[in-house]
């Protein structure tokens, strides 16, 4: 069977039968993931795309090593693997030039996407909000405010900080979806 | 609970975009973030979503940056946008009085503070009038604490710097639970066009 068709557990076995076409099937589909993680918890495209290299490498010299016994278990191992790679990411800046030039051919990061949001009509819809929950996006976007500053703000709990924030987000996606 | 029961068309369950954003705002505890993360290494659907929830987290960012909205807002805000860089032009009068008041070209952020002495904690309205006592515009339930002492209400700075010389009236309001009102405070704002140009509109 074509590596496309398999599900990401069914590729473990394949790669470590050796099969580079079930290892470029696996780079292509966990890429994009890992890149997301990288983002959240890196907030850096390149620290992204860095860490983008070294999980995949990783995971590969893993896989091909038999070292994943539960194939199911293919998504908590990267998981795993992004945490303690942020982790050294963060240590140090330097890069594994070496390991890259062994598989940098599977690795290049998908191009990003350009920006879709209307940002006149984001304007409106934000405008539109209560005054309560204009003031939370408003805040909690500027810089990262946390729930906490703001429930200082207004004089209320976290919790409903983000029982607000909640709300006028599901009003501000009603309000861009009604304007397309 | 993180990842919804949403069943979607490929009968998976999901995680809600509302969460997503909670994710990326790090605003989940650590078991929510890890079963979010999870789902996130196996779907590619709902990693297209959290890419639109960051960029309208990137937007919002932007819209909250520029000054645009009329939004209450806390000191906390206005140090941070002071040591970022932005010029904000604020007026204070005291209450039942009036102030001459302009903005430039070069204002980033444009402040009214408004002081407010609250013996309760009752619903308090800001209302905007004309000389004669016309209302222009309510902001309903304007977020206070009972013992901030002041509201800052955030102007749009594009709307101001577009304004032909005009004069306004913020009246807090105060609103209890009959719908009963009472003014809290009055102030007035003479505002100066000084910008160079017409006007973007003018007074009716």
């Amino acid at each position: 069977m074509d590596a496309v068709g398999l599900s990401d557990a069914e590729l473990v076995p394949r790669i470590a039968d050796g099969s580079s076409e079930a290892e470029s099937e696996l780079c292509r589909r966990m890429a994009p993931r890992i890149r997301l993680y990288g983002l959240r918890h890196l907030r850096s495209a390149s620290a992204a795309d860095d860490l983008v290299q070294q999980v995949l490498l990783k995971t590969l010299e893993a896989l091909r090593a038999g070292r994943l016994r539960e194939p199911a278990k293919l998504a908590p191992f990267i998981l795993g693997t992004c945490r303690m790679t942020v982790l050294d990411l963060r240590r140090t800046t330097h890069r594994q030039e070496s390991l890259l030039a062994m598989f940098g051919n599977h690795l290049a990061p998908p191009p990003a996407a350009p920006p879709s949001v209307d940002e006149g009509q984001l304007a409106r819809c934000v405008q539109a909000l209560r005054e309560r929950e204009r003031s939370v996006i408003v805040m909690d976007f500027y810089d990262e405010h946390t729930a906490r500053q703001t429930a200082a703000f207004l004089g209320t709990s976290e919790a409903n900080v983000r029982v607000i924030r909640h709300r006028a987000l599901k009003q501000l996606r009603t309000c861009m979806e009604v304007a397309r | 609970m993180t990842v919804q029961g949403r069943a979607k068309d490929d009968g998976q369950a999901h995680v809600d975009p509302v969460v997503l954003m909670d994710y990326w705002l790090a605003a989940l505890s650590a078991a929510e973030e890890e079963t979010v993360e999870e789902h996130l290494l196996a779907c590619d659907g709902c990693g297209d979503r959290l890419r639109d929830v960051m960029q309208l987290a990137e937007s919002l960012h932007e819209l909250a940056r520029s000054g645009t909205l009329q939004v209450i807002v806390d000191d906390d805000l206005l140090r941070r946008a002071e040591a970022n860089g932005l010029r904000i032009r604020e007026y204070g009068p005291p209450r039942g009085e009036s102030i001459q008041c302009t903005v430039t070209a070069d204002d980033d952020l444009l402040i009214a503070r408004l002081a407010l002495t609250l013996s309760t904690t009752s619903r308090v309205d800001l209302s905007w009038r004309d000389l004669q006592g016309i209302e222009r515009q309510r902001m309903t339930d304007i977020p206070i604490r009972a013992d901030a002492g002041s509201v800052i209400c955030q102007q749009s700075i594009i709307w101001a710097k577009a304004s032909p010389t005009t004069s306004r009236v913020a009246q807090l309001v105060g609103v209890d639970e009959q719908g009963h009102e009472s003014v809290l405070g009055e102030f007035t704002f003479h505002h100066t066009r000084t910008i160079p140009g017409p006007p973007g509109w003018t007074e009716p």
